[in-house]
Formats: C-alpha cells, structure tokens, sequence
C-alpha cells in the first residue's frame, strides 16, 4: 500500500511516420472531418494525456472513467510503467518512478483481457511473478493458496485457463496480481470482457476484495455504474484532460460542467438549452420552456457571491429528481419503459426530449402509457445551470 | 406432474414421415452448391496430380519397359523382385546411410534455425529494422538451385572468394565441390541459408497473434525479455512448432534429387549419391530401368508415410497437438 502523486503528467505520442505519410496525415488532421475528434494532433504528436495531476491516499480507491478514447488507460498504463511519460512526476510513496522499471514499481496489474498465460495452470500463472523473483517454493505455495482462498479459486488451481468460465479467468487475473502483495492495485477495465450478470457479480467481489487486501486501486473504466459503486473517488476524463475528481456523490449532484452532468447518471440527465439566467434585484430566477423559476436561496447566494450576471444557460435536470404532478410543464409521452419498481417516461417537451424516473408504487399506467400528456415539474433546489458559452456548472 | 404443452400436437408430430437419407444427402448437397462449386476444381487437381499417378507405383511390381502399357495382357509381374534388388543391392546401406545423414543433420540444424529467426524478429524493438530483416532473409529462397549451386563453385570453387582469401592468409587452395568432407556442409548450410527466412514466415504470423497483453503482463510480473520469448512467446508458437515438426519428420526421407545431383561430382560422389539421385539415374537415365527405380522411390515414401505416423502419433500422446 502506498499514496501516489502524479504531477502535470503528460502522454505525447511523437510522430513517427516518414515525412510523406506525415505530410498525409497532418492534411488529413486539418479536414475537420476527417479529424479523430478526440485526439489532439500537434507538432509534437497525438496528445493523450494533458495537466494530469492527482494525490491518491493510501489504501485509496480511484476510479478513472471517461469515454473511448479519453486516456484513462494511458495513465494507468503510465503508472503501470508500460507507457513513458512524456512529461511530469510520477510519485510511488516518496518515490519518483518516472524511469523506475515496472516490475521495480511494486504495482500489479489486472487486464481487460486478462492476459493469462494459457500454457500454464493457474496456479503457475499465479506463481509466476513469484518464481520470477526467486521466491522459496514453500512461500509461494502459501501465498498462492491464500489469494486463491480470498477468490474462491482453490479448486481450480491445477487447471488451465481454456477450462475456465471468463469470470474464473478473471478471477485467475486479480490473484496473479494479488499474490505479489503489491503496493498499489492497477485494474484496466477489468469486467468489460463480462457478461451483465457476471459483471454485477464481479463487481461485488472487488467491493469485498477491497475490504480483504491493504492496498491502493487504480481502476480504469468507461462504465459509469462501476465508477460510482466502486470509487472512494472518481476521476472523469476527457480527451486526455481531467474534467472533476470527486467521491460519487459530489459528482453526481456537482457536477463541473455539461459533459460530467452528462456522463454521470443513467439515464443521463435532461438537459434545457435556450434558457436564461435573470438576475433582476438581486434575485435570481431561471426561464426555461415559457417559464419562470425562483431559485433555491442557497443557489441564490451562490449565484450572488459570484457575481452572476444575467446570461444564456443549458439547464439540467436529473430525471430521477422530475415530479409528475399538476406543474407548469407539459410533455408527450414517446416511450414508457417498466422497470419494475420504476418507470422510465420518454417524453417530448417543446421538440426537446425529456426523461423522467417515477416510482411504480400505485401509479396509473394506462395515463402513462404512449401518446398520453403529462404535467411534470422539477425542484428549482435539484436544479444544475451551466453557462452556454462555456459549459461550466454556475452553482 | 401435468405436463405442460407449447409445441403442435405430439401425435400431429409423429405422424410426419422421417425424410430418407438420400433426400438428406440431396437437400444438404443443394444448400451447400456454391461451395461445392468452389472446392471442385482444387479436389480436380489434386485427384489429377496426387491420386492418379499412384496408380503408377504399380510397375514396382513389374519387369516394367518404357513404353509398356501399366495394365495389359502381357504385363510381366514380378511381386517384390524389385524390391529385394534393391535391398540386396551393393549401394543400399551407402545410399541409406547418405540420405539419412543429410536429412538428420539438416533437420537438426534446419528445423530450429527459423524458430530462433522468428523469435529474434519478433523481439526486435525497431519493428521497422525487424520487417527490414524479415525481407532480407526472404530473398535467398527466390534464387533458382542451379544459380545457388553456381554461386557455390564461384565461392567455394579452387579460385574462388573463400580460397581466395585462405590463399591470402597462407593457406593452400582447396577445391571444395571435389572434397566429399564438404559436401554435406556445403549442401545443408547452403540450405539452411536459402530457406530459414521463408520458413519462418509462418512462425512470425503465429507470433503476431499472440496478446500484447500477456507481454506486459509479464513485464509486471518482471520477467526479461528472454523470459517473456521463453515463457510467452515460444508457449504461443508450439502447436505451430508441433504440426511442422511432424510434418517435417513425414518428409525427412524425401530429399529431392536436383541439388545432389547439381552438387554431384566424381570427388563427391561416395556422399553425394542419395536415394533420390540413384532413383533418378534408375529411371532416366542409360538404359532406364523404371521399375526398379519406381520400387526404390516407393520404398522411401513407405518410410516417410511410417516416420510420419510414428511422429504424430507421439505428438498426440505426449501433446496436445496432431496433424490428425
């Protein structure tokens, strides 16, 4: 276990294609079109990763989550040491580890596609690192039996991996890295390979991992559900920059800007363009489809300290925190999705396309079923206002 | 227990006639016609140029004379004669010996020689200077054997580079293509040297798919770059290394004859007479004697079809790899 810190760290992949190809490629960089839209081409190659800064406490859970393409995997593969930093410091404890080989890291890594060695049993994929090392044979023999107990793998020590299920293989995956004892846990969308099922089952195992083994985890994802359900904090990126680092919670009611209010959630949030940002008085209240909303006085006072002037916004509104009752916006049923203990409303509300959760609990149906008009209305407290024009959460 | 019923009626179902095997056979046949349409002319050649001429091993068993039909009235069969002629013959244990020799000592050498290529390439960083080599490796296959053995007597001749340069340091002049000592040197490094490029081809597309993955894995897991090719890389290439090796002991004995015999001079010759040349001299050339030259040539593919069996019968039991 150990604290990490990584400082401005930077991935710049150079070019290296003959000047030809290069000369194409940078043509093909300047058609808009054409352009890779999350990949920053520059003099000095792609950029994938940017201003990267983070502290992780020891024992912390970190989750990286971001789109394709964003550069979560790139760090960690940075942290990882199988990726060079282009530039900044990258701290294991007190240690600076920029050049520091990867097995001299102290880290272990849990791959998406597992990449167990399919030769081996899985107890010698397991003990491999630890043969590598030189270890006694009896000590290995102990530590691989205590990772194979803490994931309930006993009983397949001694076959290979073609005879395992994919959540055995990736069981196999977290003991081979678990078995070093390793100072820091570095995890690359580990349960992308699964099944829903299976993946919801895993996740719940990792959660109990955690509570089993004293170390710091990296865990790399682009779903949002296993970032929310395993963080302490998550990191959202987005092409190669950090966008908010938070605890789940913050995140989901605090979010930065338009594309984390939008990432974080599912379904993900309705959002209001076109609305204005009235500050008149002193006051400040929020028109939005031919209406006008107070604000919350803590928003107001929020708003004040800023300095907030009247201005064009994008409002968003989580459709779990939408009401159906007699309030003054009106919306067309398109779908209604039965989820059992909720229902998911579609809806088109001015040419707009809302999403609203309701609880199930003695609800009409039929009154919410296709084609039908409801009254929704929303809690100006539960309200996100993001600025047109930058995209920045204003509250 | 009531059963439950989804489906049409059971009755209804027994009723309906099982279809024939020949209106099986004729519906699959008619499903499946693009494709029997393609493989046709590739089952055509072979049985053409793989199955018919076998018919041809039949004057083994003959007193056989160019221009005698196979199968007629006046066919003069002889069983085994042949065979025991040549069993019998003062050249069977030379030939025997120098076949077996070149072969053993070429597998031995020639048979890794592209697996250490291709795991070098493959671990090579600069993936550029790794393709670079791979087509220089290639080049020396697409050199005819008579422009190879020419290229051998300018080198090894009595004035050519090699001598050339012992001669230079004090040495005396050797004509090598004379000397029987060099024969099988020359000839299975000569070898070697023409075909580890191209045989590691299929090696180095074997190893292009082995998982990233499992290499950075090991770099974790801080095993060398040796390590990763002894644990990851050649563990990937094996059932490819299993199915060559069987092939390659099927086909130990079946040396072909032009290079011997391009190779061939009088300094040589007690080396450099195979089974493959004698049959050949045998059959074409004096006063041919075919079938004999067909029963000896027929000897040697029974024990290539024997090495063949042995070998893969042994892969399967020790591996889990076999041709069948």
């Amino acid at each position: 276990m150990a604290s990490l810190t990584l400082k401005d760290i930077k991935k710049v992949y150079p070019n290296t294609e003959s000047s030809p190809k290069k000369k194409k490629k940078k043509q093909q960089a300047e058609e808009p079109g054409k352009e890779k839209a999350n990949l920053q081409i520059t003099d000095e190659g792609v950029v994938a990763v940017q201003q990267f800064s983070l502290d992780i406490a020891d024992r912390e859970f970190i989750v990286l989550v971001g789109p394709s393409g964003c550069g979560k995997s790139t760090t960690l593969r940075m942290i990882a040491g199988l990726e060079e930093i282009s530039s900044g410091q990258l701290y294991i404890g007190d240690r600076l580890v920029n050049d520091v080989a990867p097995k001299d890291r102290d880290i272990a890594m849990v791959f998406q596609s597992y990449a167990l060695y399919p030769h081996m049993t899985v107890y010698d994929n397991m003990a491999f690192s630890l043969k590598l090392k030189k270890m006694k044979k009896d000590e290995i023999d102990k530590k691989v039996r205590e990772a194979a107990e803490i994931l309930d793998i006993t009983q397949y020590l001694d076959r290979k991996p073609k005879a395992l299920s994919g959540g055995q293989r990736q069981r196999v995956a977290i003991g081979r890295a678990i078995v070093r004892s390793p100072q820091v846990l570095l995890m690359d969308e580990p349960l992308s390979n699964l099944d829903a099922k299976l993946r919801n089952q895993m996740r719940a195992e990792i959660i109990k991992l955690r509570q089993k083994i004293n170390t710091t985890f990296i865990y790399v994802t682009h779903d949002q559900t296993e970032a929310m359900t395993l963080g302490d904090r998550i990191v959202i990126m987005k092409d190669g920059f950090i966008q908010q680092i938070g605890t789940p919670q913050e995140v989901f009611n605090h979010p930065i800007n338009l594309f984390v209010a939008g990432f974080i959630g599912t379904p993900q949030m309705n959002f209001f363009n076109d609305c204005k940002l009235v500050e008149k008085d002193g006051k400040y209240t929020v028109e939005v489809l031919g209406s006008s909303v107070e604000l919350s006085p803590a928003q107001q006072k929020a708003l004040k300290a800023k300095g907030q002037r009247s201005c064009s916004i994008v409002l968003g509104v989580r459709p779990v925190h939408m009401t159906l009752d007699d309030g003054g916006f009106t919306g067309k049923i398109e779908v209604s999705e039965m989820m059992g203990s909720e229902l998911h409303l579609h809806m088109t509300v001015n040419g707009s396309d809302v999403v609203a959760i309701i609880p199930t609990v003695g609800i009409d149906l039929e009154a919410h079923s296709i084609g039908k008009t409801v009254r929704f209305s929303f809690k100006p407290e539960l309200m996100h206002i993001f600025d047109t024009a930058t995209g920045m959460n204003l509250l | 227990m009531q059963k439950v019923k989804n489906g049409p009626d059971s009755a209804a179902l027994a009723v309906q006639p099982e279809p024939s095997k020949a209106r099986k056979t004729w519906r699959r046949l008619r499903e499946n016609h693009p494709f029997l349409v393609m493989v046709f002319p590739a089952v055509l050649a072979v049985f053409l140029f793989n199955y018919l001429p076998i018919y041809g091993v039949l004057i083994a068993f003959q007193d056989f004379m160019p221009g005698d039909p196979i199968l007629g009235k006046y066919t003069n069969w002889i069983g085994f004669n042949n065979f025991t002629r040549f069993f019998t013959d003062v050249q069977f244990w030379p030939l025997m010996k120098n076949t077996f020799l070149l072969c053993i000592i070429g597998f031995v050498i020639g048979f890794p020689l592209p697996i250490i290529i291709s795991l070098m390439l493959n671990a090579m960083k600069g993936k550029r200077m790794s393709k670079t080599l791979q087509t220089i490796f290639n080049g020396p296959h697409f050199i005819s054997l008579v422009v190879l053995v020419g290229m051998l007597n300018l080198f090894f001749g009595r004035y050519g580079l090699v001598n050339n340069i012992a001669a230079s340091l004090g040495a005396e002049r050797v004509s090598y293509s004379l000397e029987a000592s060099a024969f099988r040197p020359m000839y299975i490094l000569s070898s070697n040297w023409q075909d580890f490029g191209w045989s590691a081809i299929i090696y180095i597309a074997a190893l292009s798919n082995v998982d990233p993955g499992q290499h950075e894995a090991a770099i974790l897991d801080g095993a060398s770059r040796f390590q990763r090719v002894i644990h990851v890389d050649l563990p990937a290439i094996m059932p490819m290394i299993s199915v060559m090796l069987i092939m390659s002991i099927g086909g130990l004995m079946g040396v072909g004859y032009e290079k011997a015999l391009l190779m061939q001079t009088d300094g040589n010759l007690e080396v450099s007479e195979l089974i493959a040349t004698y049959v050949y001299k045998q059959g074409l050339t004096g006063v041919p004697d075919q079938g004999y030259a067909t029963a000896i040539g027929l000897f040697n593919s029974v024990i290539n079809v024997v090495l063949l069996i042995i070998a893969n019968t042994t892969s399967k039991k020790f591996s889990e790899n076999s041709l069948w």
